[in-house]
């Protein structure tokens, strides 16, 4: 079977987060680079999997989807994008006999063959029979995922289900477990894989009849949820680096205006794509909290040398040829002589930055400061008197801690280097044109400066 | 193994509910174990659990290659505690839909005296990394929200199912009352940045608006009146890219940041008051 590929439906889901019902059908389904119908279809496909998600009644499935995913923020903290990895086809009889093993496994072990019994009085009547080869070949895959464990002994061995970890809790270990869950899951990445041990945690505890304490319990604030679909890429990474191999894939720049190709079989339908063929070595993923986007760094074949790419324009990501170790280790250590000094993942030279945060007037405490310090990375306090203080950093090029530090407004003064103390000065004056109560004409940079 | 497994079908998982049935794979017990490395799961599970947690997990799971080798955080918080010493008990109190008794100093660290509600929600920011109490103040009869760290005490008050439907009922709707919207519009000469516009808003409940004839594309943000700080920190965080349309206050706001700022740098100019700023103090930056 060709592998499958999820990469429209990560698009797909991305944009719909992103852009809020913003666009028609046609526009929405031109900017994918698929047509209308594979629009209507996917969309068809999402809602059906995430009605069955949310056990949603029928008459709910006419929700528009951008209403679905609409984060109700003060409603629940789960994540309905969650689904996408829920999304892996299945055929119906297939997800019956996986059920109704992993179901018989749960508080006893069983050989192959009292499982096959099993089996075939629990299939409804107008599926198949599985056979014994089918079950065996069932077993194994249920026992590489980790689902189910084969019992030390001799033969016929047995099998039982591997949640071991989750009975011997007492109730009230198995909450407290169920509570950590939740807040790594929310607060940590990579967070997919506890968004999905949490749901089965939060049966366990319905099993034993215990509260929840539901998952709108736990409010989180300022969530990125699309940061959930780039992880979609973050396994076949992980063991691309363990392995030292290549990567290789189809990389749309975010700044063009499509973020998918449909890959035609048909070659009369062809069309050229805007993406660019990639191929690197992959060295680390970097996550960046002020934008909740997810980044690939590690070493383009070419004239590129170190490479960086967004995680959001990756598609069709390949494994491909194996690198020496050395190659790895000496790649690597330029990689994080680079990004060192990297606010986000420029490499740009590193220069000073100077500036003075001035302490707020009046206010019960020194909330400016403790941001700075919350979030200034690596930089210094350096000097400091009752109205302000002078703090210092040197990073790669100005133009990543440039949104961070102009988001403190006035409390914060550029000093140096002198080429960005006049940037902020131009932006200050434009921006102050924005908001005069009669708007003139605003003369808009060109230079695309951040 | 990827993150796209049979497993994890969405029939499946329907049927595995009908059935009672878990199934927990590999990885998720690995990044369980890479969890309860972290230095504040001694604050959430009891240490005897945690240690069977670990060696169980630990026995019997290969380890993977682990993600903490090969991601990178950028521009976070720096963490303080994650786990605050209280979220157990303020858990249990809601779980059980209990009342509480709740000493807690103001935000200058003087203390008040001891109030009684019912506890709500817990809130974590990810921003300022610290943990809030949404509750229900009786004596006001309004919702509060206390940061953990500030609660010196907290003790279990018995209430009746009625109360605490009432107080769960008067939240839900000044919830709502203290909803704000306010309309940011993307300039379009910055319409190439859209992807990375839209991601600095996707924390927000949102809807967007795009005006095919003009280019334009208008964010319409939904967020309660005390975050109205943090969403003007973003669009300052933004600059040029965007400009608020229809909130008079955030409008005042942004124009007095940009007038303030450039006065910093020896620029002066006369500031217009607000015709509407109800009269709120400015704290910019928080």
């Amino acid at each position: 079977m060709a592998k499958e590929s999820f990469d429209k439906e990560i698009q797909f889901l991305r944009m719909l987060v992103l852009t809020s019902g913003a666009y028609s059908r046609q526009q929405f389904a031109e900017r994918l680079g698929i047509s209308v119908h594979t629009f209507d279809k996917t969309i068809r496909r999402l809602k059906d999997i995430a009605g069955t998600v949310k056990q949603q009644p029928a008459e709910d499935h006419n929700t528009a989807i951008h209403n679905m995913l609409r984060a109700s923020y003060y409603e629940s903290a789960d994540p309905l994008l969650l689904f996408l990895f829920r999304s892996k086809s299945l055929k119906e009889s297939e997800s019956y006999r996986l059920s109704l093993l992993i179901a018989a496994l749960q508080e006893q072990s069983l050989t192959p063959l009292e499982l096959l019994d099993r089996c075939c009085e629990g299939i409804p009547e107008e599926l198949a029979l599985p056979d014994e080869k089918t079950i065996r070949s069932d077993l194994k895959y249920l026992e590489q995922a980790g689902v189910i464990r084969k019992l030390p002994g001799g033969r016929p061995s047995k099998y039982t289900a591997n949640n071991d970890f989750v009975s011997l809790l007492s109730d009230e270990e198995l909450s407290d477990l169920y509570a950590f869950v939740d807040v790594m899951a929310n607060t940590q990445v990579p967070s997919v894989q506890g968004y999905l041990l949490r749901d089965s945690l939060k049966k366990a505890l319905k099993r034993r009849q215990l509260p929840d304490g539901a998952s709108d319990l736990f409010l989180y604030k300022y969530h990125y949820h699309s940061r959930i679909l780039d992880e979609a890429h973050l396994y076949t990474i992980m063991q691309a680096i363990a392995s030292r191999r290549k990567l290789s894939f189809h990389y749309f720049t975010p700044k063009s205006n499509q973020s998918y190709h449909s890959k035609n079989t048909n070659p009369l339908f062809a069309r050229q794509s805007e993406g660019r063929h990639t191929e690197m070595l992959p060295l680390k993923v970097a996550y960046d909290h002020q934008y909740g986007r997810w980044y690939l760094l590690g070493y383009g074949s070419g004239r590129s040398q170190i490479a960086i790419c967004r995680m959001e324009g990756i598609t069709q990501l390949e494994e491909s040829g194996v690198v020496s170790e050395d190659e790895y280790a000496t790649r690597l250590a330029a990689l994080e002589r680079n990004t060192r000094y990297s606010w986000l993942v420029d490499m740009g030279r590193p220069v000073l930055v100077k500036v003075r945060f001035y302490n707020p007037e009046g206010a019960k405490r020194n909330f400016i400061k403790e941001r700075v310090q919350l979030q200034g990375q690596w930089g210094e306090i350096t000097e400091e008197n009752d109205t302000s203080f002078l703090f210092e950093i040197t990073v790669n090029g100005t133009q990543e801690i440039k949104p961070w530090l102009r988001s403190f407004g006035s409390s914060c003064e550029v000093l140096e280097p002198a080429p960005l103390r006049k940037e902020f000065i131009k932006e200050w004056k434009e921006l102050a044109a924005y908001y005069e109560p009669v708007r003139k004409n605003i003369q808009l940079p060109h230079d695309g400066t951040a | 193994m990827n993150l796209f497994e049979k497993i994890f079908n969405y029939r499946m998982m329907a049927q595995l509910d009908e059935h009672g049935a878990i199934a927990v794979t590999a990885q998720e017990r690995q990044w369980l174990l890479m969890m309860l490395e972290h230095p504040d799961a001694t604050a959430a599970i009891e240490p005897d659990t945690l240690i069977r947690l670990r060696q169980y997990l630990g026995g019997s799971d290969e380890r993977a290659d682990s993600f903490q080798s090969i991601i990178v955080e950028k521009a976070g918080s720096t963490a303080s505690t994650l786990y605050h010493p209280l979220l157990r008990t303020l858990r249990q109190l809601i779980v059980n839909k209990s009342g509480m008794q709740l000493l807690h100093t103001r935000k200058d660290g003087n203390p008040l005296p001891l109030q009684t509600g019912v506890p709500y929600k817990l809130e974590y920011s990810m921003v300022k990394r610290e943990w809030y109490l949404l509750w229900y103040n009786r004596r006001t009869r309004s919702l509060m929200t206390t940061r953990l760290r500030s609660i010196v005490h907290v003790e279990n008050m018995p209430v009746s199912g009625e109360f605490f439907a009432q107080a769960a009922a008067v939240l839900t709707n000044q919830l709502e009352k203290r909803m704000q919207h306010a309309t940011v519009e993307i300039i379009p000469a910055y319409n190439k940045e859209l992807s990375r516009i839209l991601y600095a808003f996707s924390c927000f409940d949102k809807q967007v608006h795009y005006d095919e004839l003009a280019d334009t594309y208008l964010i319409k943000l939904s967020f309660l009146g005390d975050e109205t700080e943090y969403v003007l920190s973003k669009l300052r965080f933004l600059g040029l890219r965007v400009r608020v349309t229809d909130h008079p206050y955030m409008k005042f706001r942004m124009r007095e940041a940009a007038h303030k700022s450039l006065a910093r740098y020896g620029y002066s100019s006369v500031l217009e008051p607000a015709q509407d700023n109800d009269g709120i103090m400015s704290a910019e930056a928080e």
